[in-house]
């Protein structure tokens, strides 16, 4: 018999833990059930950058304030190698220019402090950086943070608040009495919990099925390609001017981990597949692999005798309009925080923040609507 | 890049990868091996590159077999490695004259064996390393470890090395064996006529060595530089080891210890066939019909250690009717090949009761996993200590994987192939649960490190 909690939260990913971390600050007894191992889907495979440089436009309060929980956390507990390294979005032609002005503009506009350098200045700051490039954006106060070590640290802050951690231990069912939600069915045997988060990644829409709720959150390929360690050789995050139409325009991130091992992805037109499905996740396949290869090298040619060590694919949470469902959703007492479009590690924090709000009843210091999990029918209805 | 069309391609050239490509070549079929040495053989009839006569009859088989195959219109690629297959059976390889590609109709997984490592204080030290790479040493130029070679761990295997050090005048000086011979291994042997002279044999080349132990574990490698001495203690066949009883066996230049051999299963779980836990096989192999070698994903055979420890016999006899099976799939058939089948599957069968039977009195003794103290580095790779390893799972995580996540054990470059085995013994240990439910590090693309030029040359084909 497991001991019930106030709330449950299913899942152990980045968002899994933010939420488990921000609810032990409110003194209520959370219980984490993970299936697999904590942060070992999607969160373990992120690149985990921290930042706000051009993402979206109307989150941009909300990013702020999620990077600065993050910079708070490392001043606290510096475990998770979190490394403020400054981030590059190089443009390959003119006409790019347009985006990237549009992004520096949008930016500064809200106290940041981006900038559009030339090669030679972005040399000075990413000196193996010599590619052919037009141009690169800069923005100074990005981070990146070590994944694995990030959702470690965000359970053992919860755990030293008494926040309990249960792996290896699958929801196979919301509990229901009524229309509210008494707590969820696990392999390791059912809890009792007075509310239900499900920060569930790709499979929250399967358990909240079990409770007759349907989301439309579909899995979203997500691949990425990692080298033999090197001495320091990439010092910021380098990634392709966001050009418009989003994730399916075309994608590429690039960075060294503390370990130093260049971690590296390029996703082109066309690339992106929503098929398959989390719970059978296949290799890199080859158009991936050389499209990140060639870019890579495209941007620093003299890497081009580095080995390359292992690839990872996984399956990422995507909603209609990229953006997270997080808040109350069918029965009473069920929440979830899931969807996070590829670019929820960031977010992870403040999804953390909305939940805790909403189940202690207090205001959020910033916009909620905006991951509504209710949007899509109140546009509907509209 | 060089495209090479064929009916089966074999990734490694051992026994039972060269036993797979006659049947298959002699059935008609077109045949490619793809093999990291620099001539085939594998470890059992390992060839020697700077043409020394033949060390013993075992070479020169190797040596007549592999004549045989190329007779038989077999292409050997050696020294490449294989670093991807993909779900559509195309293979990279990189070569001595760079990268190629091949697109099979059918393969056959025949990679052999790693030999099974256990991180213990000291065994970093330079000087100590596992039996398999000090006959490697051996076999290939004449080469020994050292002057004054201490041979220790468990199984026969160890006499095998310790024929093929005294083959090149450099005979060990102690054999330390964690087993006694007990009852159940004589009956065992009783039970196996056939491998009496060959026991025999090994026996006879033991008894030669100075210092023999039977039921004592090498605990501690000593040294600054390199290795000097070993610390050793008797083992109860409980597994309790009785530190207070050690002794040292000092002036000692080599240490080669090994705990038996495990499957490389990296290949067969790239592509996702099914596998199966057994101590007694060497823990995790590739599940196969042991008739035709068809693992559970159509056109992917495997053969040999790969399936499962148990040497050279049924790695031959394995090979052959993985060979054979995937030729007759893809309509090849010789003649009369289902008696050549029969033939071949009444020998297997006693011949992996034998081997298995083996592995059970020869399975090494778990509290191994307890040699480790909390500084013992268990990755080499990323430094990673056992101390770091216990913390992440005492904070919540689990298995394997999850050490790896949280501690960066196995995620460097040798991607966990030599601590992994020895990690997930530790892992069941500290957390009382088993090394079976500890997993193992799923192997990804790149199964070896290959430079990213290769890399883009071998995948911008990728239309045509
Ligand atoms: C290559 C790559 C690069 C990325 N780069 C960035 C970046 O730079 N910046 C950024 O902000 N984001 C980035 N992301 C995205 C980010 O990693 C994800 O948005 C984030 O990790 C999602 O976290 P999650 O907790 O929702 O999902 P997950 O990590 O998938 O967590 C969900 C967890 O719930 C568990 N679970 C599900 N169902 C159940 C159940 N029924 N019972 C028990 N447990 C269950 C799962 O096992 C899983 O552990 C990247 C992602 C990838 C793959």
């Amino acid at each position: 018999m497991v001991a019930g909690a106030d709330v449950i939260v299913v899942g152990a990913g980045v968002v899994g833990a933010a939420v488990a971390e921000a609810l032990s600050r409110t003194g209520r007894s959370v219980h984490v059930v993970e299936q697999g191992l904590p942060g070992g889907a999607v969160s373990g495979a992120s690149l985990a950058c921290i930042g706000t440089h051009m993402n979206d436009e109307e989150e941009l309060p909300f990013l702020k304030w999620c990077c600065d929980e993050w910079a708070a956390f490392d001043a606290h507990t510096p475990t998770f190698e979190y490394d403020r390294c400054g981030q590059l979005r190089f443009l390959k032609q003119e006409s790019e220019l347009n985006s990237a002005r549009h992004w520096i503009d949008v930016e500064r506009n809200a106290g940041l402090a981006p900038e559009l350098l030339d090669p030679a200045e972005v040399r000075r700051i990413e000196p193996l950086l010599t590619g052919p490039i037009h141009s690169a954006t800069w923005s100074p106060n990005s981070a990146v943070v070590n994944p694995f070590l990030a959702v470690r640290m965000l359970l053992e802050t919860a755990q030293a608040q008494g926040v309990r951690l249960t792996s290896r231990a699958p929801a196979t069912k919301l509990r229901l009495k009524g229309d509210r939600v008494i707590g969820v069915e696990t392999s390791a045997g059912p809890i009792d919990g007075d509310h239900v988060v499900i920060a569930g990644g790709p499979w929250t829409a399967k358990l909240a099925a079990t409770a007759g709720v349907d989301l439309p959150i579909v899995p979203r390929k997500a691949q990425c390609l990692a080298t033999v360690s090197q001495p320091r050789s990439i010092r910021t995050v380098v990634g392709a001017c966001k050009a418009e139409g989003g994730v399916d325009a075309g994608y590429t991130q690039i960075q060294q981990a503390m370990s130093g091992q260049i971690l590296f992805n390029t996703v082109l037109e066309g690339g992106v597949t929503a098929h398959g499905s989390p719970d059978a996740v296949p290799e890199v396949d080859r158009a991936f692999i050389r499209d990140s290869v060639e870019t890579l090298l495209f941007l620093f040619p003299s890497f081009a005798e580095i080995e390359l060590l292992r690839s990872w694919v996984r399956y990422e949470a995507v909603t209609p309009d990229d953006r997270f469902l997080t808040g109350p959703v069918g029965p009473d007492g069920l929440y979830i925080a899931a969807g996070d479009g590829g670019v929820g590690f960031c977010r992870s924090v403040g999804m953390g923040r909305i939940i805790a709000d909403q189940i202690e009843g207090r205001p959020s210091p910033f916009r909620t609507d905006l991951y509504d999990p209710a949007r899509f029918e109140r546009r509907q209805a509209a | 890049m060089k495209v090479f069309k064929t009916d089966i391609a074999i990734i490694g050239g051992g026994p039972a990868g060269l036993s797979a490509a006659l049947a298959a070549a002699k059935a008609g079929a077109r045949v490619d091996i793809i093999d990291a040495g620099f001539l085939p053989g594998g470890q059992y009839w390992m060839q020697d590159p700077t043409g020394a006569p033949p060390l013993s009859d075992q070479v020169s088989e190797g040596r007549d077999a592999i004549a045989t195959i190329r007779a038989a219109g077999v292409t050997i690629h050696s020294g490449a490695e294989v670093w991807t297959v993909f779900p559509d059976l195309k293979i990279g390889a990189n070569g001595p004259d760079g990268p190629f590609e091949i697109v099979p109709r059918a393969i056959i997984v025949a990679s052999g064996a790693h030999d099974r490592v256990m991180p213990f204080p000291g065994w970093t030290l330079p000087g100590v390393m596992t039996p398999g790479a000090g006959q490697r040493l051996a076999k290939l130029g004449g080469m020994s470890a050292g002057d004054r070679v201490v041979l220790a761990g468990s199984g026969p295997f160890l006499l095998a090395v310790a024929e093929t050090l005294a083959k090149i005048g450099k005979p060990p000086i102690a054999l330390i064996e964690a087993k006694r011979t007990n009852a159940g291994i004589l009956a065992h042997m009783a039970r196996h006529p056939a491998r009496w002279r060959e026991a025999a044999r090994l026996l006879a080349t033991a008894r030669a060595i100075p210092d023999r132990r039977a039921g004592w574990i090498v605990t501690e490698a000593l040294g600054t530089e390199r290795v000097t001495a070993v610390r050793i203690a008797p083992i109860a066949t409980n597994g309790v080891i009785a530190h207070d009883d050690a002794e040292v066996i000092a002036g000692i230049d080599a240490l080669l210890v090994g705990w038996g051999f495990r499957p490389m299963i990296e290949v067969t779980a790239l592509l996702r066939c099914r596998h199966e836990y057994d101590r007694a096989q060497g823990g995790w192999f590739c599940a196969t019909d042991p008739k035709s070698g068809r693992t559970s994903v159509e056109h992917v055979y495997a053969a040999g250690e790969v399936t499962g420890i148990a040497g050279s016999v049924p790695a031959r006899l394995s090979g052959r009717l993985a060979g054979l099976a995937a030729a007759a799939d893809l309509g090849f058939i010789g003649s009369d090949p289902a008696a050549a089948q029969a033939e071949a599957v009444a020998k297997l069968m006693p011949a992996r009761r034998f081997a298995y039977g083996l592995g059970r009195l020869y399975a090494p003794p778990e509290s191994l996993a307890d040699l480790a103290q909390d500084d013992t580095v268990l990755c080499r790779c990323e430094e990673v200590t056992k101390r770091d390893v216990a913390a992440a799972l005492d904070a919540g995580t689990q298995a394997v994987s999850g050490a790896k996540m949280w501690t960066r054990a196995g995620m460097g470059r040798c991607q966990g192939r030599v601590c992994g085995w020895g990690i997930a013994e530790i892992a069941a240990r500290i957390t009382s649960t088993t090394p079976e439910a500890a997993g193992f590090n799923a192997p990804r693309i790149p199964l070896r490190p290959v430079p990213l030029s290769v890399v883009l040359e071998a995948t911008r084909e990728v239309e045509a």
